[in-house]
Order: C-alpha cells, then sequence, then structure tokens
C-alpha cells in the first residue's frame, strides 16, 4: 500500500441563495458573477443548475423567497477560503454552501432523480390509497377537520399577503 | 416515517445515494416537528443513518428543511 498524496485539485459542489430584492433577470446576473468568481480562482465550472425562485422554509434576513442556484467546479482547495469569504461578506448571496462531492457521470446523475422521484410518487400514491381507507372508515366528517380546513386557508392567505409584500 | 417491521434500509434497498438537496426524501426520515427519526425506527443502516443526519443538517442550513415545526 502506497501513500498516494492528495490531489490539489478537488471536486466541488455549491449551492447559493441569491436574495429575493433582485427581479429574475437580475438574479441570472448574480448567479453568472458567482460564477465568473469562480472562473477567476482558476476553478472549472462542470455543472450547473438553476432552480429559480424558492420559497425558503425559514425567514432569512426578511426575506421570504429566494433563487436557488447549484454549481460543481474543479478548483485547487487552497482557492476554497477565498471563494467562501467573499461570498459571506457579498450582500448579494443570502446564503452559499461549498460541498465537497464525488465527481458523477450525467447517465448517474440523471438515474438518481429519476429514482428518487419514482419513490417519492409510488409513497404519495400509498398515502392516497390510506387516507381513502381512512375516510370510508370514518366517513362522519369531525369538527376537527373542519378546523384543519379553515387553518389552511389562513395559511395560504397570508402567504399570498406575504409574497405581494415581497414582490413591492 | 411509517414503523417498519422487516427493517430494510432504504438507500441500501434501491441503491441511493443520500443527497441533501432532495428534500421530498429527506422529509421521510424526520417527523411532525421536523426532528431526525432515529435508525432504529426508519430501519435506516447505521453507515447511511451518519450520511443522512449530514444531509438533513445540511437542508436545515440552506432553508430546504425547517429546523421546527412552524
Amino acid at each position: 500500500m502506497s501513500k498516494t498524496k492528495k490531489s490539489e485539485q478537488n471536486h466541488y459542489e455549491m449551492l447559493f441563495i441569491i436574495p429575493n430584492k433582485f427581479t429574475e433577470d437580475e438574479a441570472k446576473v448574480q448567479v453568472s458573477k458567482v460564477e465568473e468568481l469562480i472562473a477567476s480562482q482558476g476553478g472549472e465550472i462542470t455543472y450547473r443548475e438553476y432552480w429559480g425562485k424558492k420559497r425558503l422554509a425559514y425567514e432569512i434576513k426578511q426575506n421570504h423567497y429566494g433563487y436557488y442556484s447549484l454549481c460543481e467546479f474543479d478548483i485547487n482547495r487552497l482557492a476554497i477560503a477565498k471563494i467562501d469569504n467573499d461570498l459571506r461578506l457579498s450582500k448579494d448571496v443570502l446564503r452559499h454552501q461549498i460541498v465537497v462531492t464525488p465527481v458523477l457521470s450525467g447517465e448517474e446523475r440523471a438515474r438518481q432523480k429519476s429514482l428518487s422521484e419514482k419513490l417519492a410518487v409510488k409513497k404519495e400514491d400509498g398515502e392516497k390509497k390510506a387516507k381513502a381507507n381512512e375516510e370510508e372508515i370514518k366517513k362522519t366528517p369531525s369538527v376537527v377537520s373542519e378546523e384543519t380546513n379553515s387553518s389552511k386557508e389562513l395559511d395560504e392567505k397570508m402567504e399570498g399577503i406575504l409574497s405581494a409584500q415581497d414582490l413591492l | 416515517m411509517a414503523i417498519k417491521k422487516h427493517k430494510d434500509c432504504y438507500f441500501c434497498a434501491n441503491q441511493l445515494d443520500v443527497d441533501y438537496k432532495d428534500t421530498r426524501t429527506l422529509r421521510r426520515f424526520v417527523n411532525f416537528y421536523m426532528k431526525m427519526l432515529p435508525g432504529s425506527r426508519t430501519g435506516v443502516c447505521a453507515w447511511h443513518q451518519r450520511k443522512l443526519s449530514m444531509s438533513i443538517k445540511r437542508a436545515r442550513i440552506m432553508a430546504l428543511l425547517s429546523h421546527t415545526h412552524k
């Protein structure tokens, strides 16, 4: 067994969020700026994925929505600190996360994605069946379910109001 | 999230990698209050449970999953 020196060039994956103060077009400009930053440090971007506007699971700096973007790149591990620091200080990036990932071929990536989707659909079908069974057993709608319905409506209304505020 | 009778690791059985971006899958391994479920309950093997806990934490940082129920 020979000890091999760790290669200087590593494969990383970065997910970052552009704040909602930008419009869709401006957000794309910001994404390309981040990619330029990576390139300026000698990084080579191998994969990009733009997720678009998504609702955040919790509020970050008064933002309820953000533009998610993903990129994978090969870069010298010493350059990572610079990119990390620059993005941390930048006000145009709400949050970012750099992760070491294995290099995936396009086929493997597609396989994983379709598989996880297939499994999710399968699970949802199962839940629907279970729900239908439960309803058959109950048949009499209880007061509790009505309450949950109204709270759901309230939630939807709240979301509508919040998104309207974000657009202002 | 359901309690399994005979425990097969979800990730071993389906040859699926744990991915912090795949929230639909991660959601199965946390409870209503968004707390991680133990491997003994979900049947995930120890090796994948370690990957899973890391992925859930990463997803929380990126606001893909919430830390608590709202």
